[in-house]
């Protein structure tokens, strides 16, 4: 029964959503504007302000909270995480981190964090809030966290150390994940709490554009009243599986981009007195990027799917990033390969491509659907 | 106020053009269909005086079935209502029929000023603004570039070589959008979504009492002349290659 679903066309909506984010990225993000974050480190705030405005991310909040009321739709989130992260996966990830902490709280939350913490971010301006996940050390599992939360005087007293914290400088609040009596539970914890030490910026093989951080968790005490979900606690099995769907839809966008541009240029590029794509040993790594984008993106709305009929997507999600872990890196290198020399410089995006896809088979909890 | 944005969906940009074998018009199966962004201005600017002035915005629009998703896009940036006008009797409209269809559709909504674009990128023919105001009987304001709206009066600029006009009339008027008046804004998911439950009236000919009273035909469609290949010219000697080069572009290229 688990294979049910079976329709591949967008609605309407979807189309449209698709062909708006594909225009804003063509006309502020792709080619000088991306490379120009990379090369700065740094996103311009002007771009993640137009992103925001699309919102994508809050028109699925009830009005009562703030937002506009849609139906929460995983696959709508794919669809704007691969269009985004087509253009910038840096980009991608900073301008839609809030629904990491948002969706989170609108699925799980209680009442009162609801009514606390959603209206907080469901502003028409954006304000950065992010999950600590990742933990700096050999043989990390997401299901097996050292940090841990104890309850204390009616307190939890959150000790661990994180990695990999996007925006955490100027987050305002961090959804930490830590384990409670074995369980893996889910803490908002203010971006001031005492107890919360963020170090230096991190300095990553690729998405330099997005500031990263370590987080050091010492006696940082939290309200019994932030544990997402109160006293019964969070779905973490679903938290990760909307992330790992999340981080699929970013490779796919990654992959496409950069297949789209070795594709282009193999086309253009004269060697031997044709394309180079007419060459066979072109066209078949051209057509195995084309496939496997393919491939990428229909495991991931496979896995969106079953989340978006309020289904158990934990295989699906799992394989959706095992493979676009895997095909991200294949993918990108093909893309650098195709371009020879000139994949290798910096003038060209795919080596950006590279170095920003290669996160996707570590990362994890960088973004949300 | 009453705002009336007249839209035509238009080939992308980017879209590459392939004519028709018997030069009947152009391939239209695989083109990406987009609103002509000269309309997009206009709509842009429907949108800002509605926000400033209150009111609502209609958007009406001449062509076939699919040109239903351009009035969708333009609703989903905030346009309240839409008429499409849809008729396989209106397929081959040229400038004139088109503005007469506005016109009758037009003619029987409340109306203060009706944005139209300047012209459309895919027949660059610009007449449709000029001939539908003429067809209302009211005053229009081409290629603008600024308004600023005044009550009962509009004011505008239209720039000319080496100056810019500043015109005012009153309403109501038709406009004509030019790049440089804004910069359109993009559909937002909840424009998205509510789109589709914003009311779009279809109306064929008959419905609007006009007929197919073309003008104009499109004789036919050819394609540009491909490029001819370049011309090397070869040689030791400088100035012999010079005095070849100077008698190429006198003789052939006909440059100098």
């Amino acid at each position: 029964m688990e294979d049910r679903e079976f329709g591949f066309s967008m609605s309407e909506e979807q189309c449209s959503m698709k062909d708006t984010v594909a225009k804003l990225v063509k006309s502020m993000v792709s080619g000088n504007p991306s490379h120009d974050m990379d090369e700065a480190r740094a996103l311009p705030r002007e771009i993640i302000d137009k992103v925001w405005e699309l919102g994508a991310t809050v028109s699925m909040v009830p009005e009562e909270y703030g937002g506009y009321g849609m139906e929460y739709s995983p696959i709508m989130n794919t669809i704007v995480l691969e269009e985004l992260a087509c253009g910038d996966m840096a980009l991608a990830i900073a301008a839609t981190l809030p629904s990491t902490f948002i969706y989170t709280i609108l699925e799980m939350g209680t009442e009162e964090q609801k009514k606390k913490y959603l209206s907080l971010y469901c502003d028409p301006a954006y304000k950065a809030c992010t999950v600590a996940l990742n933990e700096p050390r050999f043989k990390f599992d997401a299901v097996s966290l050292e940090t841990k939360a104890e309850k204390k005087d009616g307190k939890y007293i959150l000790n661990g150390r994180k990695c990999f914290v996007p925006l955490a400088k100027d987050s305002g609040h961090l959804l930490v994940a830590a384990a409670a009596d074995s369980k893996m539970e889910l803490f908002i914890v203010e971006g001031n709490n005492p107890g919360l030490k963020i170090g230096e910026r991190e300095k990553n093989l690729g998405l330099y554009a997005l500031e990263s951080y370590p987080v050091v968790l010492e006696n940082c005490e939290v309200s019994v009243d932030d544990r997402v979900g109160g006293e019964k606690g969070c779905d973490y099995s679903r938290f990760l599986q909307k992330s790992r769907i999340a981080m699929s839809a970013l490779g796919t966008g990654v992959s496409r981009a950069s297949f789209e541009y070795a594709r282009d240029y193999a086309k253009e590029r004269v060697q031997f007195g044709e394309p180079i794509a007419s060459r066979q040993a072109i066209a078949f790594m051209i057509a195995e990027m084309a496939y496997e984008v393919d491939a990428m993106r229909l495991m991931t709305w496979k896995a969106a799917s079953a989340l978006e009929a309020g289904r158990d997507a934990k295989k699906e999600s799992y394989l959706a990033k095992l493979y676009a872990g895997e095909m991200t890196m294949k993918i990108t290198d093909y893309g650098v390969q195709i371009l020879g020399g000139h994949g290798f410089i910096r003038e060209n995006p795919v080596e950006r491509y590279y170095r920003n896809g290669r996160g996707i088979a570590i990362l994890e909890g960088m973004a949300m659907v | 106020m009453n705002i009336i944005a007249c839209v035509k969906q238009v080939p992308d940009t980017e879209a590459q053009i392939k004519v028709k074998a018997d030069g009947s018009g152009i391939e239209d199966g695989q083109i990406k269909w987009v609103m002509n962004p000269y309309d997009e201005f206009g709509v842009e600017e429907a949108l800002k005086l509605k926000e400033k002035n209150g009111g609502d915005v209609t958007i009406v629009s001449v062509g076939p079935a699919r040109a239903m998703e351009t009035i969708r896009t333009a609703l989903a940036m905030g346009a309240d209502k839409g008429i499409h006008i849809s008729d396989p009797a209106l397929d081959n409209a040229d400038a004139f029929v088109t503005a007469s269809a506005l016109a009758a559709a037009i003619k029987g909504l409340p109306h203060d000023i009706i944005f139209c674009g300047q012209r459309a990128i895919d027949d660059d023919s610009g007449q449709v603004g000029a001939m539908l105001a003429e067809l209302l009987g009211i005053p229009q304001l081409t290629l603008v570039t600024k308004l600023d709206f005044a009550g009962s009066s509009v004011k505008v600029i239209r720039p000319i070589e080496g100056a810019q006009l500043s015109i005012e009339t009153s309403l109501p008027c038709v406009v004509t959008a030019q790049k440089g008046l804004n910069e359109p804004r993009y559909a937002s998911l909840p424009g998205i979504m509510k789109a589709k439950k914003k009311p779009v009236d279809v109306k064929n000919a008959a419905a609007l009492g006009i007929a197919s009273d073309v003008k104009a035909k499109v004789a036919k469609v050819v394609p540009p002349p491909a490029r001819a290949a370049g011309k090397i010219i070869c040689g030791d000697d400088a100035a012999q290659k010079a005095a070849e080069l100077a008698r190429c572009l006198r003789e052939e290229a006909k440059a100098i």
